[in-house]
């Protein structure tokens, strides 16, 4: 009796077992199953994404680059522009030098005793006045002296000075003065010059 | 310019602080530009400020300092302050008062320009409308300025308004056009660091090859400052106007411009207004402002962002009041922004640029440009009050929807506001990112933008 309620229990233990395996068998396949799905889910889900993340790293990317780009060429086109503006500077130099020293050289007879008369006239117009001081430099002393009579009070000075031609007007009172030489009329026009040069050298207009 | 010079003379009769007193000068004009000489032969720069009974008085931009009674002479030049301009200025770097910086030539002229320019005929002038993208979100999606607007920054003294005008300078562009595009940057009165900041940003960045800088430091005289907004608008408008360019002029420090009138206004023993600012402030500062425009029939246009610092952030201060009258609209720069490390701490609910309807929207940033920045500005400043809200009964007792603003204005602040000094957006993205405050609210919370536009760029969270 014993044997046989002995067989009966391991007959339905076994029973038991199976299905509890069978149950656990479907539960780890459906685990399987929604792990898989969900994992494929969530790959779906990771495409579009990656795919943005993708865009913006190539499009910050492409910012760097032209940022850069711009970086390199903006300084490199500086850099040549103001190298040219440089041996320009040097050239005009070189042609002012040269003008300079062919006015320096050129003699002071002829029609420059006009340009002369000029100046004094000038001069004098814009002082309101012609009982002045003439100043000129050494080699101009006697065209001036010899202007003199035209400018009644004009007098003009023992001291010379240095300067490449023309005078300087100082008025008795030692109020007012008027630099009409050479050298303070190129210093006046010597952007429209520079200018002048530039346009020989076919730099601006 | 002629060959005729001016008239010298010698006899000075006061030197009061910048001012020099010259007596017996005939034929002296109002403005002309005075060549002033030391005995030692050291040349300096001045203006008539007033003429009458045979006296002058000029006041000296370079200073005063060292300048004696006798040895002194003043020359009458014979013309007004004239700039030298041409295309070569561009990448250039001036003082103050227009003379190269950088170690280069004076520029080639084309032209030589009075620095006070030419008033704009009121009737030739063309209404603002086209956008100026800065690369800067909250200005380009909420205070959006557009070409030929004059659009100051109010700032406090520390403050980062002076990185947010190197980036604007930097980033600044015209979009959808082939039209060239340069930046004039004035710096009036700033520390040589600030300067030097300037410079370097620019040129590293390669935008200086489309810009021009005029550097007027701490230490150079203050008379100086008068001149340099004005060189700088000089050179400007002939871009503008002579070569067709649309110019963005930024002139940063105006406070130290107008601390400079005051200076002169007090020499000059003027009646003080407020603040012991000259009367005609208002005025004066008109006549800087006032050049920003564009004119019917030419290509250009002369855009202007002048900086102010107001001090004690006070914002009923005469120099940003009097500011405020002329210019169209403002951007302000707010200390607790600032303090919390927000970049740029642009407050938005105090800023605002007048022209803004004209230079948005279809055909020239998008169509729902403006509706959706109406949308953002509603929902930071109902944030605020949430916020202030919270600061009393504590977030526990805030309701869904408050909770949902709050989120806003975090969102708004560390996104949208919050932007690398490097970072340079385009409008593009700046619109998406306004959309992406707008959709932390539930769709019945947006009242000010057509549902068409909420479907199409509504983003579902």
């Amino acid at each position: 009796m014993d044997k046989r309620h002995s067989l009966v229990s391991n007959s339905a233990l076994e029973h038991t077992i199976d299905k509890i395996l069978n149950q656990t068998e479907k539960n780890i396949l459906s685990n399987i199953q929604s792990a898989l799905s969900e994992s494929q889910k969530t790959l779906d889900n990771a495409i579009p994404k990656l795919e943005q993340e993708y865009d913006k790293v190539i499009s910050d990317g492409k910012k760097e680059a032209d940022k850069i780009e711009k970086q390199i060429v903006g300084s490199s086109d500086l850099e040549a522009r103001n190298k040219q503006l440089l041996a320009l500077e040097e050239a005009i130099d070189k042609v002012f030098t040269k003008a300079i020293d062919q006015i320096s050289n050129m003699a002071h007879s002829g029609d420059y005793s006009n340009l002369i008369k000029t100046l004094l006239d000038e001069s004098t117009k814009i002082l309101g006045t012609t009982k002045v001081i003439i100043y000129t430099n050494s080699k101009d002393k006697n065209v001036v002296q010899s202007l003199l009579s035209k400018y009644p009070g004009a007098e003009i000075s023992s001291e010379t000075i240095d300067c490449l031609g023309g005078i300087t007007v100082k008025s008795k009172e030692g109020a007012m003065k008027f630099d009409n030489t050479l050298d303070a009329r190129i210093q006046r026009l010597k952007p429209l010059i520079r200018k002048e040069i530039a346009t020989k050298f076919g730099v601006g207009n | 310019m002629t060959a005729k010079g001016g008239v010298q003379y010698s006899k000075i009769a006061e030197i009061k602080g910048p001012l020099v007193v010259v007596d017996d000068v005939e034929n002296a004009a109002f403005d002309e530009l005075v060549e002033i000489e030391t005995k030692e032969g050291e040349r300096r720069l001045g203006k008539v400020l007033e003429v009458g009974n045979g006296k002058a008085i000029v006041q000296v931009f370079e200073g005063t300092t060292g300048l004696s009674i006798s040895g002194t002479s003043a020359k009458f030049v014979g013309k007004l302050m004239e700039m030298p301009v041409s295309k070569e200025v561009l990448g250039r770097v001036f003082d103050g008062l227009g003379r190269p910086k950088d170690g280069l030539p004076d520029p080639i002229a084309d032209k030589f320009i009075d620095i006070n320019g030419e008033p704009m005929n009121p009737e030739q002038r063309e209404y603002p409308k086209d956008f100026i993208q800065t690369g800067v979100s909250v200005i380009d999606g909420m205070i959006t300025l557009v070409r030929g607007q004059k659009l100051p920054i109010f700032s406090g003294s520390g403050m980062s308004h002076n990185i947010l005008a190197a980036q604007i300078a930097r980033q600044a562009n015209v979009v959808g056009t082939k039209d060239d595009f340069a930046v004039v940057f004035a710096a009036i009165g700033v520390q040589y660091s600030e300067a030097e900041y300037f410079r370097r940003s620019l040129e590293e960045s390669g935008a200086l090859k489309r810009s021009v800088l005029f550097l007027n430091t701490a230490d150079d005289p203050a008379i100086e400052r008068i001149i340099t907004p004005r060189v700088a608008l000089t050179v400007a408008e002939y871009l503008a106007f002579d070569l067709g360019m649309h110019v963005l002029v930024i002139l940063t420090d105006m406070t130290n411009y107008a601390e400079a009138l005051r200076e002169i206004s007090a020499a000059r023993e003027e009646v003080p207004g407020r603040k012991g600012y000259p009367g005609y402030l208002y005025t004066d500062l008109s006549t800087i402002y006032e050049r920003a425009g564009k004119l019917n029939g030419r290509k250009g246009s002369v855009t202007q962002v002048p900086i102010l610092s107001m001090p004690s952030d006070d914002i009923t201060h005469p120099i940003p009041d009097l500011t405020g009258y002329i210019t169209e609209g403002q951007v302000v720069l707010g200390r607790d922004l600032f303090r919390q490390g927000v970049y740029p701490p642009i407050n938005i609910l105090m800023s605002l640029s007048r022209l803004m309807k004209d230079g948005i929207g279809a055909g020239s940033t998008r169509e729902d440009h403006s509706e959706v920045s109406n949308q953002v500005y509603d929902a930071y400043s109902r944030a605020q009050e949430v916020r202030a809200l919270a600061g009393i009964v504590g977030k526990a007792g805030l309701t869904e929807i408050d909770l949902k603003y709050m989120d806003v204005g975090d969102v708004f602040e560390k996104e949208f506001l919050t932007q690398a000094t490097d970072e340079n957006r385009t409008i593009e993205e700046t619109l998406n990112l306004l959309w992406k405050i707008v959709s932390k609210l539930p769709k019945n919370e947006i009242t000010k933008i057509k549902d068409k536009y909420v479907d199409q760029y509504y983003q579902e969270n």
